[in-house]
């Protein structure tokens, strides 16, 4: 794929699958969160990672921070596969390379401790070398970088607004000096006005800390604003995923067209009549072969229906998995925006 | 349109009664919607668009308060109504979609019996009129009837805020308030609802008022936009108008912290600065310290709602013409 691209990769997925048993104790049915995804992060790079509810994207970023072990394929660190890192010292050096940010800045932080705690804790855990005045020293240098005042590590989370306490999110993050950090919709519950500082910070982190990101959203807006790649998902598949700026001029999947018309856009001229579509997301409970986004493609074909699609590199660097857009020479439009 | 407005809020604030103070949520707010007419409120979190809209249907609960105006729908006075005299008004003539569907729908009863709950509780219809309107209005927001048997975790969540809207239109109202009821959808079920409910306010006529915290959403369908900060009104105007040619600095910067999926890639600089606590507003202009134009005066005088090209803006550099686009 497109791992030549990206040297060896930071992290690579392959064949990754996470399904789930639903139902109670003598249930047979499974929901298949993610089925056979292949992706490769390189370093300083921001990947967004998007799709609909249910799609899959928070699994892999819960996967990737081992939260849950994969059901079948394999997660590469620097060209380690991560099941063989079982030492408590390995696995401690692992979620400190890749930490997670949440989405929540509410529900993640402790709201009895000053917000520097975190910081100091992870400094502690992750970096023992450190004496207590360096990890003071630290703590200030990353509240800096993610743009806090210096009071800010004295404050109590209480007294923060939801774009620093965010920040606070970005700042403990960065203290264990990651390689990259999975974000989880991270900006999705801050106002508007403040999102655009966040983003800018994710840019800056990758510019200047050389930190790669998984930027998982579903505001395709705002991956454009500070992706480099996208990674576009359906019911656990990945259906389209390129350079950022070749996937939003020529998206080749239906889903990701369809996806790409339903962004609202001000500086768009003014249009209500705009096709849309009434489909419902599919359900992933015991798939039967097959595209699954056949029942709201407007392209489907008989082949759909039998032969799950692969993704097929369309453009340099660029795949898609749709049987028709691998089919067809020029670019086929299922909606257009 | 017809003339007379369907609703006119005059002069309404609401305070907060708090042990540490009383905190005006909603400060001297007035606008008028007409028969229907699609009107976008947006601001930011806490800036009051909540409080209003409860305040205007008459929803409020200690410790908020109504401290002053009127909110007047259909000619009455709804400020200080009793329950049973708002009864014969809500549903029927005015209705509310919440933004969570999940936690507004009661989970342990069908779609179809929480809609025979509102009917009977609003009106005197009998039971197979009650089953043959239920029917209908689930067919016009695209749900088939037979969910009428579903609990709501049957359903998706765009099916659920469907049937909600659905809900608020079982007595044809003639004015439905909606809450950010596409919040908790991604972006193809926001989209697809959003049509749908410019497509029955086409169909049926009814006006609709529509709080968001997103402007772009609404950017094609609303009329007219109110942009609220800190409790008051910054501007009012026709909506393409505010899109291409925003006069307050705060709408600017909302539509500035915007990126588009469209044209070059810039770099944004969103506002600097958070929202202000509503109980410890700054002097003047609410916005100045957040303001890339401010002057000395915007710190001290407070400023009123200006009329300007057709808009209001509550602006001192825009009234006193010092600052140009």
């Amino acid at each position: 794929m497109t791992s030549e691209l990206h040297g060896a990769g930071l992290i690579r997925a392959e064949h990754l699958t996470r399904h789930f048993k639903i139902g109670g104790a003598l249930s047979r049915r499974t929901l298949h969160a993610v089925d056979d995804v292949n992706f490769t992060i390189g370093e300083r790079e921001i990947v967004a990672l998007a799709g609909e509810s249910g799609s899959g994207k928070s699994t892999i970023a819960r996967v990737l921070a081992r939260i849950y072990p994969p059901t079948a394929g394999e997660v590469f660190f620097e060209g380690k596969p991560l099941a063989a890192m079982k030492s408590r010292a390995e696995r401690l050096r692992y979620s400190g390379l890749v930490p997670m940010v949440f989405q929540d800045p509410f529900a993640s932080i402790n709201p009895v401790f000053r917000v520097s705690h975190g910081v100091l804790r992870s400094l502690k855990l992750h970096r023992p070398s450190l004496s207590e005045a360096q990890r003071q020293e630290e703590t200030a240098r990353v509240f800096e970088v993610v743009g806090l005042n210096p009071d800010m590590p004295q404050r109590f989370p209480y007294e923060l607004s939801g774009g620093q306490r965010q920040r606070v999110g970005f700042a403990q993050a960065l203290a264990m000096r990651p390689k990259l950090i999975l974000a989880d919709e991270p900006v999705s519950m801050l106002d508007v006005s403040i999102r655009i500082g966040l983003l800018n910070l994710m840019a800056k982190l990758r510019d200047d800390e050389g930190v790669s990101i998984l930027y998982i959203t579903h505001d395709i807006a705002s991956a454009r604003y500070v992706a480099d790649r996208l990674i576009v998902m359906y019911a656990g598949q990945i259906a389209e995923t390129g350079p950022i700026e070749d996937v939003l001029a020529h998206p080749r999947h239906p889903y990701t067209q369809l996806l790409l018309s339903a962004v609202p856009d001000p500086r768009a001229p003014l249009s209500v009549a705009a096709e849309t579509d009434r489909g419902e997301p599919p359900r992933v409970i015991d798939p039967t072969p097959g595209c699954r986004f056949r029942w709201r493609c407007p392209l489907a074909i008989d082949t759909c229906a039998q032969v799950t699609p692969s993704l097929v590199e369309l453009r340099p660097d660029h795949s898609a998995a749709c049987h028709v857009a691998q089919n067809s020479s020029e670019e086929v439009k299922a909606f257009t925006a | 349109m017809s003339d007379a407005p369907v609703l006119e809020v005059s002069g309404l604030s609401v305070d907060y009664i708090l042990d540490r103070g009383d905190v005006r949520a909603v400060d001297d707010v007035s606008f008028t919607v007409s028969r229907g007419e699609f009107l976008g409120i947006v601001g930011e979190s806490g800036c009051g668009k909540s409080t209003l809209l409860f305040a205007v249907a008459q929803l409020l609960a200690p410790p908020a308060e109504v401290a002053a105006g009127s909110v007047t729908f259909g000619g009455t006075n709804l400020v200080g109504l009793t329950d049973g005299q708002l009864s014969a008004i809500r549903w029927r003539d005015m209705s509310v979609v919440m933004q969570s569907a999940m936690n507004a729908l009661n989970p342990v009863k069908t779609i179809g019996a929480q809609f025979k709950d509102v009917m009977r509780a609003h009106g005197k219809v009998p039971d197979r009129d009650i089953a043959a309107r239920s029917a209908e209005v689930l067919r016009m927001v695209g749900i088939d009837p037979e969910h009428l048997r579903s609990y709501p975790h049957q359903l998706s969540g765009g099916m659920r805020q469907r049937s909600m809207i659905a809900m608020a239109l079982l007595f044809t109202p003639d004015l439905v308030i909606m809450d950010e009821p596409t919040s908790a959808l991604d972006v193809v079920a926001q989209r697809s609802l959003m049509v749908q409910i410019k497509e029955l306010q086409l169909a049926f006529g009814f006006a609709v008022i529509f709080v968001t915290h997103d402007m772009s959403l609404i950017s094609h369908f609303s009329d007219r936009l109110m942009v609220m900060y800190a409790g008051q009104v910054d501007e009012l105007g026709a909506t393409r108008a505010v899109f291409d040619r925003p006069l307050h600095p705060y709408t600017q910067g909302l539509l500035e912290a915007f990126p588009s999926i469209r044209g070059p890639r810039v770099p944004l600089k969103g506002i600097p600065g958070n929202p202000p606590d509503l109980a410890r507003v700054p002097s003047g202009c609410r916005f100045h310290p957040r303001c890339p134009y401010a002057v000395d005066k915007c710190a001290e005088v407070e400023p009123g709602l200006y009329p300007l090209d057709e808009a209001l803006v509550r602006c001192l550099r825009r009234e006193d013409g010092s600052l140009v686009s």
